[in-house]
């Protein structure tokens, strides 16, 4: 009988039983698709990456031949014609480019202990196919550090083999067995191949990952020695006898800008700290991390709503439980047939919470394993996660509402028979009446209704903060990978890009097309920087500052940098820059900052970097065209078009991403706002009565009532906006410390405005339900007793 | 104001079951009079105040107060005649426990057209003393008097009690019953006062008693009592 009255109870309650099974079950998916998705990527990665021996540092070096480096080979190799770079040295005379490396490496180890370093080697080679560019970033294997990691196949065992990413031959229809033609050349695949020191794809200077038109890839050495590209080079390092990552940075990344016999190190990154291959471990702990908040955070609503309800129900109760009591049943025969629906009810909410969670953990998983290229593994279920997922919520749901439960049964049966009294109003109440004496009564009433009961109200902030919060970063995301990608090309009106062959004259321009030059390793400090010419009066490459000016003809009068090399180094306008161009160093000042994000780039006029760099005004390397370019007469050309149609397929996903969190903020926070007006109409049900006795309309009562809920959702979502833009520009702060990548946070007024709107539907969506309950409360209510 | 009841008739439909809850009422309450309606548990009281309240609308008939006939208002020309015209007292006191006892009482006062100030009514019912107090922090009587100074605070024409002092002892209910008794002849308010307690009738200028929903006995009282001179049987 007993379990009848309750099950009675609670079915009256079923649309918010329903919705509250919603978040418990949005809370349990969200922690189980992280977990599974995120988390299950951890280990195998991590086994990968011990397997093949990730460096724990990579030093960046000039190409440029330095003065020691110009001894060296005139003491050790027989040169016959003049050389200023590594990579030149390497096509003329390859054992003389190899010694002089062994003696930078030599220099290295001489004035740092406890490391290992080997050099690792690079090609970038294009090629067009249907159309298409694509590029293939080679890398010579690697005989102790950074050793390659077959997904599936084997190393390319003759010249005309080549083993690629899985992702890009995936994308492709690329299996292994199938036959790739590069440049005119036919290669075999041989296999999927992984290179832990470039676990992010991104190849290039503009952060596009585009696992269609760009794969690593890797060939026998003496036929990555036979390709024309010029050559690229890093050297990776192991830290050995226990050195610590902290005693690493101590001794060597803070010591060697300084040490004079290093000259030609330019850079020295942890691989924790290094975008190319050390994001995953913030990504994916991030990921791990934030999934386990958000599921906590919802996890907390879901259980302060269920803590409210089984209140609410049992005090609507209290007198059938004095009977009962008085009628000599135990509290824990009264507390069973609580507990038991309760846990009927959260226990399939959360198991499909987490059954979904899995499903969705595949997806997810391939997500990460596209952006950062790892092996692939299937999800499996694994006991902690379903420990964690369901279990431990489960219990605790089931612990909250037994203490609840209990703190009402330990009543005696005459006061549990007697009208609940009020005997005290709450701290909050109390000072907030104080603070709001000037106010009408009925305005007054909005702000100590919602007081009145401090749970609840709790939920409501946590339940609005937690919306504002999700649906502000997810505007000002969804448009982070835009600015930070194919932004650069929309504001640009070249569609091609030709890169002159060194050994062949380009073509000169004709009406649509432009003369640029662009240097991809100059030395800005300790930098290297992309450094790009450009015509002063450019028609098709416009540079534009913030406010959308353009800011071209600011090259006349020296530097235009971009924003991301600003924020990144800080430099402003008004700042002398020296800049390393070929054998001169030249001193200029910044006049501009160009609103882009997609590198460290610095642009000056063509006519005056061509005479810095070759004495030449009339000198250019690259060709920016609106029409379509020979493909003979250029070494390769990039249709612009292209790069940004591969790319927004992959942006799209993550836009996918941050609309379905859009969505999840509002469905939660409409909940929450169902549930609590829903029942803060109940809860005042004598007072609505007694207002329309008193002739109050059901429009001033409205206000009244569920005012508040209004107010204080726009007060939360107002004070959330700075908290959001204070967490946006730590992130910001974080990622250009450690990975010198700026995250352009996209905040503008018209997010806040249509947040703010969306708030506004959300609490009338939510509220619509309880709105038309207070319309029906009839006036005769206030003439019966009730309990306080 | 007067109050106007020609042949009202309430029934209400439960499944098949009709149950007639007033029956065929005739009946005027003068300006300025003191009206008890007195009847046991069941015999239609509160449905009959619910009615000529404009709580509730008669199944048949026709209530006017002066030349507003109010079983013809729909929702919103009632919930106005209310606000400018009617207060309430019931035995519940009906406080918001999150309010002190001034807030309370401009809870009535905000809605009026001619309000009297809150001091001035809580002066009426001695509750000076406790106007910053809380609800959970006055006894029965005094909850009760400030529910009666939230319906006073409006000014209104007529006030209508459900069993005022159903909940209160006697000394506190003739307490009660006296600040009724004395703001009606102050102010000249109408007051309908419903209770089952038929030495309440003493101090009323008629007692109208009912039965099964029926008027069955209208009694004019020319020797009007005190309230702290009725006895509490």
């Amino acid at each position: 009988m007993l379990f009848r009255n309750v099950l009675r109870t609670l079915k009256k309650q079923y649309i918010q039983l329903l919705l509250l099974g919603v978040i418990i079950t949005l809370s349990s998916f969200i922690y189980t698709t992280m977990d599974y998705g995120v988390g299950g990527i951890l280990v195998p990665t991590e086994e990968y990456f011990e397997v093949s021996n990730q460096e724990d540092f990579a030093i960046s070096m000039l190409d440029m031949i330095l003065e020691d480096d110009g001894i060296f080979i005139a003491s050790n190799c027989a040169l016959t014609s003049e050389v200023h770079t590594l990579s030149g040295l390497k096509n003329i005379d390859s054992a003389c480019y190899y010694d002089l490396i062994e003696n930078r490496l030599n220099i290295i180890e001489n004035e740092y202990d406890d490391i290992n370093i080997e050099l690792r080697e690079n090609k970038d080679v294009y090629f067009n196919f249907d159309e298409t560019s694509y590029k293939v970033r080679f890398l010579k294997a690697t005989s102790e550090i950074n050793l390659s990691y077959f997904v599936e196949g084997n190393a390319p065992a003759t010249d005309s083999e080549i083993a690629i990413s899985e992702a890009f031959g995936k994308s492709n229809d690329l299996d292994v067995g199938d036959t790739l033609d590069i440049n005119g050349k036919d290669y075999t695949i041989s296999g999927y191949v992984l290179f832990p020191d470039y676990s992010l794809a991104l190849f290039s200077a503009n952060l596009i990952i585009d696992n269609k038109s760009q794969s690593l890839g890797l060939l026998t050495d003496q036929e990555f020695e036979n390709l024309n590209e010029n050559i690229g080079f890093e050297i990776a390092g192991d830290l050995t006898n226990g050195t610590t990552e902290d005693e690493f940075e101590e001794n060597v990344i803070n010591d060697f800008r300084d040490n004079d016999n290093l000259p030609f190190v330019t850079n020295i990154v942890l691989t924790v700290n290094n975008m190319r291959s050390g994001a995953i471990y913030a990504e994916l702990e991030g990921g791990e991390a934030m999934g386990l908040g958000l599921s906590l955070i919802i996890a907390s609503i879901a259980i302060l709503i269920v803590g409210i309800m089984v209140s609410k129900v049992l005090v609507s109760q209290r007198g059938a439980i004095g009977i009962l009591k008085s009628m000599g049943y135990s509290n824990r025969q009264i507390t069973i047939p609580y507990i038991f629906f309760i846990a009927i009810l959260s226990f399939p909410a959360i198991v499909l919470g987490y059954f979904f969670g899995s499903f969705a953990a595949q997806p997810m998983s391939d997500l990460y394993k596209m952006i950062y290229l790892l092996p692939s593994s299937a999800v499996e279920h694994s006991f902690d996660t379903f420990i964690v997922a369901v279990i431990v919520p489960f219990l605790f749901l089931l612990v909250v509402s037994y203490f609840i439960i209990k703190r009402i049964l330990n009543q005696k049966p005459v006061e549990l028979l007697n009208p609940q009294m009020v005997s005290s109003t709450n701290f909050l109440a109390k000072k907030m009446g104080k603070f709001l004496k000037k106010l009408k009564i009925t305005s007054k009433m909005k702000h100590l209704l919602l007081y009145r009961n401090m749970v609840k109200f709790l939920v409501f902030v946590i339940g609005m903060f937690f919306a504002a919060f999700l649906i502000l970063f997810s505007f000002s995301m969804l448009d982070i990978f835009d600015k930070l990608t194919v932004d650069y090309y929309n504001n640009t009106n070249h569609n091609y890009i030709g890169y002159c062959d060194i050994e062949l004259p380009c073509d000169n321009p004709t009406g649509t097309q432009e003369k640029v030059i662009e240097l991809p390793s100059v030395i800005l400090g300790d930098e290297e920087v992309y450094l790009v010419g450009l015509e002063s009066d450019s028609l098709i490459h416009k540079l534009v500052d913030t406010k959308d000016n353009e800011i071209t003809n600011k090259l006349d009068d020296g530097l235009v940098i971009t924003k991301s090399l600003s924020l990144i180094k800080g430099f402003k306008v008004g700042d002398s820059l020296l800049l390393e161009i070929g054998d001169e160093h030249v001193l200029i000042d910044v006049m501009a900052i160009t609103e882009e994000y997609s590198g460290n780039k610095v642009y000056m006029s063509r006519e005056e970097l061509g005479d810095i760099f070759v004495d030449s005004t009339e000198y250019y390397n690259v060709i920016y065209s609106e029409t379509e370019l020979n493909e003979d007469n250029f070494m390769m050309i990039i249709s612009t078009e292209k790069i940004m149609e591969q790319s927004e397929v992959m942006q799209g996903l993550f836009e996918t991403v941050f609309l379905i969190m859009i969505v999840v903020s509002v469905i939660i926070g409409a909940i929450v706002v169902y549930i609590l007006t829903v029942m803060t109409i109940e809860d005042n049900f004598y007072n609505i009565s007694l207002f329309k006795v008193i002739g109050y309309n059901n429009k001033e009562i409205d206000k009244m009532i569920l005012g508040g809920y209004l107010v204080y959702g726009i007060i939360i979502f107002l004070i959330t906006i700075p908290i959001a833009l204070a967490a946006f520009y730590g992130l910001t702060a974080i990622f250009a410390q450690y990975y010198e990548l700026v995250f352009p946070f996209d905040f503008e007024i018209w997010h806040a405005g249509v947040s703010t709107t969306m708030f506004i539907i959300i609490f009338y969506t939510g509220a619509f339900v309880a709105k038309r309950h207070l319309n029906r409360i009839s006036l005769q209510e206030a003439m019966k007793m009730y309990q306080v | 104001m007067s109050i106007k009841l020609e042949n009202v008739t309430k029934t209400y439909f439960t499944g098949e079951v009709e149950t007639h809850a007033v029956k065929n009422v005739d009946l005027e309450i003068k300006d300025g009079e003191f009206i008890v309606l007195l009847g046991p548990s069941g015999s239609g009281k509160s449905t009959m105040l619910n009615i000529i309240s404009g709580l509730d609308t008669p199944t048949s008939g026709k209530i006017s107060i002066d030349e507003e006939i109010i079983s013809d208002m729909n929702s919103k020309q009632l919930t106005k005649f209310r606000r400018d015209n009617l207060g309430f007292i019931f035995q519940q006191y009906n406080l918001l426990q999150t309010l002190s006892v001034s807030e309370n009482v401009e809870v009535g006062r905000e809605v009026s057209l001619l309000p009297f100030t809150v001091e001035e009514v809580l002066e009426q019912v001695d509750l000076i003393p406790q106007i910053n107090k809380y609800p959970f922090q006055l006894s029965g009587g005094e909850q009760q008097r400030v529910s009666i100074a939230r319906a006073v605070v409006k000014n209104p024409k007529i006030m209508f009690c459900d069993e005022p002092t159903g909940a209160l002892d006697e000394v506190m209910a003739k307490e009660v019953l006296g600040i009724l008794q004395k703001l009606n002849e102050k102010y000249k308010t109408s007051v309908v006062l419903i209770t089952h307690n038929p030495n309440i009738g003493a101090m009323a200028d008629r007692i109208i008693k009912l039965n099964s929903g029926e008027v069955v006995e209208v009694i004019e009282n020319k020797n009007k009592l005190k309230a702290s001179e009725i006895s509490w049987g």
